[in-house]
């Protein structure tokens, strides 16, 4: 097998992201391995070793010395030709062996546009992509990352889905498959009849689906008794002992974050009401700041790196940020590693603290004002105030910077052309506020605004929202494009027939699968890359699956309509989401969890550690 | 006070097997992070954006293994050539070895040719093709060679110092030597090319159908080994 890969590889653009080999990559005695699993990203080697979730599983599986934990990511369209040509199935970069021939196949779901690079894998390996068509010597093939919380769309592709973290729920999945094959215990539906138990883990086929005549869901229902009625996502209680790479593997070729990714902390305070990420990863659990910093250090002198970045969902809510960066810098300086804060937010956005991060190189900062108008920021809960960002911005043009990246959304719920106007009048004041600012430096400002489209998911306030038309996203994109006339504002906006696709998988249902399977036999992949990507082909899909997009995309959902993700668990209640979105409406904030508990319900899965004031 | 003098010291190692497909580009950023967390004192540029200074002897081509690479760095403090050696070796990747250190007398500029071993495995390897081969590179041989400047037709037996060849069963090995200065260059991968395009083999990326290039030996202009 190794001798056909090389053949193929001097023929294929950057081979090195086949070969394996790197520094820190784990490899392990065959013979004294009891189970193989494969971590698969669907997508390429250097979006998916940039992948923090990936370090994070595939040293965790690796430190139980009977598994042997290996990496593939989904080859290239010109080396995917080469290997269907010769024959060469889906092999992991560490041995080299045949997928097909491992006990868990393990495929991370990071956005929805991957579906079908992720079925083409299967398909790669050799192995039937419906799992009923799969028989006791396929491997299991098991779903994870932020896709899982809504799995319906490809709930037929796979045998199991990790719900949630991880990191301890995949090494209990692993010593059940390797305990029941010791005993003598495994046939693939007992094994998944028994993983169904475990906390954390969804088998979409022990649930039976049935819908209404107008295509609502009338039920959806576990097949037998022991099977739970709803699956409680996983979280890590305690960031300081949990287990986190500390010797990742090097990657030769460069990725798209290559650099020391130092996690703080898990969940958001903030509970913007778009975000699906501010709502399944509740509650907030710190990592304090001397873990921190050891990890930093450890990792340091494994690597080698330059630079650290300190990755959450919003960086300057971390509570003990000044005494981690304060610690950190006591070192990084004098070994000329470079500290950078991602995710910084405008109303926290200090002196002190642009002083402290080196990304001081770069000329430009970002922030994510989401929308141009108080009433529209209130109405999505944003939180932000027009003072702050003018604040933040005169603190950066202070510290010699010129440019500006601000992001927005088009189409979200309650947004009228007001808001829409708002976002260039926004810019403006940025412009304005660069002039006034005493000390700015000598060049030109620019201000670019960055518009994406609003996607309604899953277990957020707005999942019962239906997503703007292409042609009113598309108008809404052109009358902005009429607004902003100053040649200092760069103007970016998304594709929207990008986010209308992401809508309908986002919201759909098993319904869909057989779309995503006609879909990769029609030589669909990689839908998230812009050279890839094509939406009329996609419809013609759908319409020949008697799809109907509007009914997922454009359809507002009723509070009382069992959703297709309402078998999973996130902790936070329906209830909740359905206060805020009716909040939503009369444009009233709800507080962040630093000021208030608002009850969302997430904290009861947090245990001792959570962090929560009411708790403290 | 008298500055303190950097120690410059060179490093000879080996980059084989799929390394083979490592870019320099991508090398050097590699040996910058090596050379990190071995933990050696090594002297950064100065500047608004100090990098650890490392300079190699001649890029080698994507594709192509080696067995005589060279790397100069400095060093600030002193560290003996054989710890240098041990802790680079602990922190590379199996397919990378360091094979000596030494502290060089001579600079990179004085670096002329490359000794390369080629091989080509292919079952319409035989004797005759062998000498078809050799006549290929010992008349004019013109070929497409890609410049800085744009691209150039030459004649590849001009940049050809050293050719032998042996034929074994199914493979055909080639002992040659190629200029490696800054006047004159040859990537062997042309060598390769000529074949294609003039001797119909390796035109398939069959299994049974392959060839490899390692640089053996690094040469000055009196073709002896470089140091």
């Amino acid at each position: 097998m190794q001798k056909d890969i090389s053949a193929i590889l001097k023929s294929v653009s950057k081979p090195a992201r086949y070969t394996g080999g790197e520094f820190g990559q784990i490899v392990k005695d065959k013979q004294k391995i009891k189970t193989r699993i494969a971590f698969c990203f669907p997508d390429t080697y250097e979006i998916g070793m940039s992948n923090l979730g990936m370090k994070i599983l595939y040293g965790a599986l690796n430190e139980l010395d009977y598994v042997w934990c290996e990496r593939a990511f989904a080859p290239w369209p010109d080396m995917e030709e080469k290997m269907r040509e010769h024959n060469i199935p889906l092999f992991t970069l560490e041995s080299k062996d045949e997928i097909k021939d491992f006990d868990i196949m393990a495929i991370s779901m990071q956005y929805e546009l991957c579906y079908t690079t992720a079925i083409n894998m299967i398909d790669l390996a050799g192995i039937p992509m419906y799992a009923r068509d799969r028989d006791e010597n396929a491997p299991i093939i098991l779903g994870g990352g932020p896709c899982a919380y809504n799995a319906e769309p490809v709930a037929d592709f796979f045998d199991i889905f990790s719900i949630g973290e991880g990191e301890e729920a995949l090494c209990e999945l692993a010593s059940l498959y390797t305990e029941m094959k010791d005993n003598g215990t495994y046939t693939k539906s007992t094994f998944l009849r028994e993983a169904c138990k475990l906390e954390g883990f969804y088998v979409p086929s022990l649930y039976e689906v049935s819908y209404k005549d107008d295509g609502t869901i009338a039920s959806f229902e576990p097949k037998y008794d022991d099977v739970p009625k709803r699956v409680v996502k996983r979280v890590i209680s305690d960031l300081n002992t949990s287990y986190f790479p500390l010797k990742p593997v090097m990657p030769y070729i460069e990725t798209v974050h290559d650099r020391i990714m130092l996690e703080t902390f898990r969940g958001c305070i903030r509970g913007c009401r778009f975000c699906q990420a501010g709502m399944v990863f509740r509650p907030v659990r710190e990592k304090s700041a001397e873990v921190l910093n050891r990890q930093a250090e450890e990792i340091y002198k494994n690597t080698g790196y330059n630079e650290i970045s300190l990755t959450s969902l919003s960086i300057s809510d971390y509570s003990c940020l000044h005494e981690a960066t304060d610690k950190l810098l006591a070192w990084t300086n004098d070994k000329k590693v470079n500290l950078s804060l991602p995710s910084l937010r405008a109303d926290s956005f200090t002196r002190e603290l642009m002083q402290k991060v080196s990304s001081v190189r770069s000329s430009g900062l970002t922030f994510a004002p989401e929308a141009g108008t108080q009433r529209l920021r209130d109405a999505i809960n944003k939180n932000l105030y027009e003072k702050d960002l003018l604040n933040a911005v005169r603190l950066a043009f202070e510290g010699g910077k010129s440019q500006v990246k601000l992001y927005f959304m088009n189409g979200l719920p309650t947004e009228t052309y007001e808001d829409i106007e708002g976002i260039s009048t926004l810019a403006s004041t940025v412009i304005d506020e660069y002039y006034k600012t005493d000390g700015r430096p000598k060049r030109p400002p620019s201000v670019t605004v960055s518009v994406s489209c609003f996607v309604p998911k899953p277990h957020t306030p707005f999942q019962w929202e239906p997503q703007d038309s292409l042609e009113s996203l598309r108008s809404k994109q052109m009358f902005l494009a009429e607004k902003i006339t100053d040649k200092k504002i760069r103007y970016n906006w998304h594709e929207a027939k990008v986010s209308r696709l992401e809508a309908v998988f986002s919201k759909g249902d098993r319904r869909l699968s057989k779309a995503i399977y006609v879909a990769q036999q029609n030589g669909m992949r990689f839908d998230a890359w812009d050279e890839y990507f094509d939406y009329e082909k996609w419809m013609e899909v759908f319409d020949k699956c008697n799809i109907d997009t509007d009914f997922y995309a454009n359809r507002r959902m009723s509070y009382d309509e069992i959703l297709p993700w309402d078998v999973i668990d996130i902790g936070v209640s329906k209830s909740f989401l359905i206060s805020e979105s009716k909040k939503a409406y009369e444009s009233q904030t709800t507080p962040n969890c630093k000021e208030k508990c608002s009850g969302c319900g997430a904290n009861k899965l947090g245990k001792e550690h959570t962090w929560c004031p009411k708790k403290k | 006070m008298v500055p303190e003098e950097k120690i410059k010291v060179r490093i000879k190692f080996s980059k084989t097997g799929d390394l083979m497909y490592i870019s320099h580009l991508d090398l050097a950023r590699t040996m910058q992070r090596i050379i990190l967390r071995s933990g050696i004192d090594i002297w950064y540029s100065e500047g608004f954006n100090p990098q650890p200074k490392m300079v190699f002897g001649v890029p080698l081509p994507v594709g192509v293994e080696s067995e005589c690479e060279l790397m100069d760095i400095k060093i600030n403090s002193y560290m003996s050539n054989e710890e240098i050696m041990q802790r680079i070796n602990d922190n590379f990747p199996t397919q990378m070895r360091v094979l000596e250190v030494y502290n060089p007398e001579v600079k990179f500029k004085e670096l002329c040719y490359i000794d390369y071993d080629i091989s080509i495995t292919s079952p319409k390897v035989n004797e005759a093709l062998g000498e078809q081969i050799k006549s290929l590179f010992t008349n004019e041989c013109k070929i497409v060679k890609k410049t800085k400047s744009g691209e150039k037709e030459i004649n590849l037996s001009e940049y050809i110092k050293l050719l032998e060849l042996k034929c074994e069963e199914n493979t055909l090995y080639i002992h040659t030597i190629l200029p490696a200065g800054n006047d004159m260059n040859l990537n062997p991968e042309l060598l390769i090319e000529a074949i294609k395009q003039n001797i119909g083999i390796l035109n398939t990326d069959s299994p049974s159908e392959h060839y490899s290039i390692m640089r053996k030996k690094m040469l000055d202009s009196d073709l002896k080994e470089f140091r």
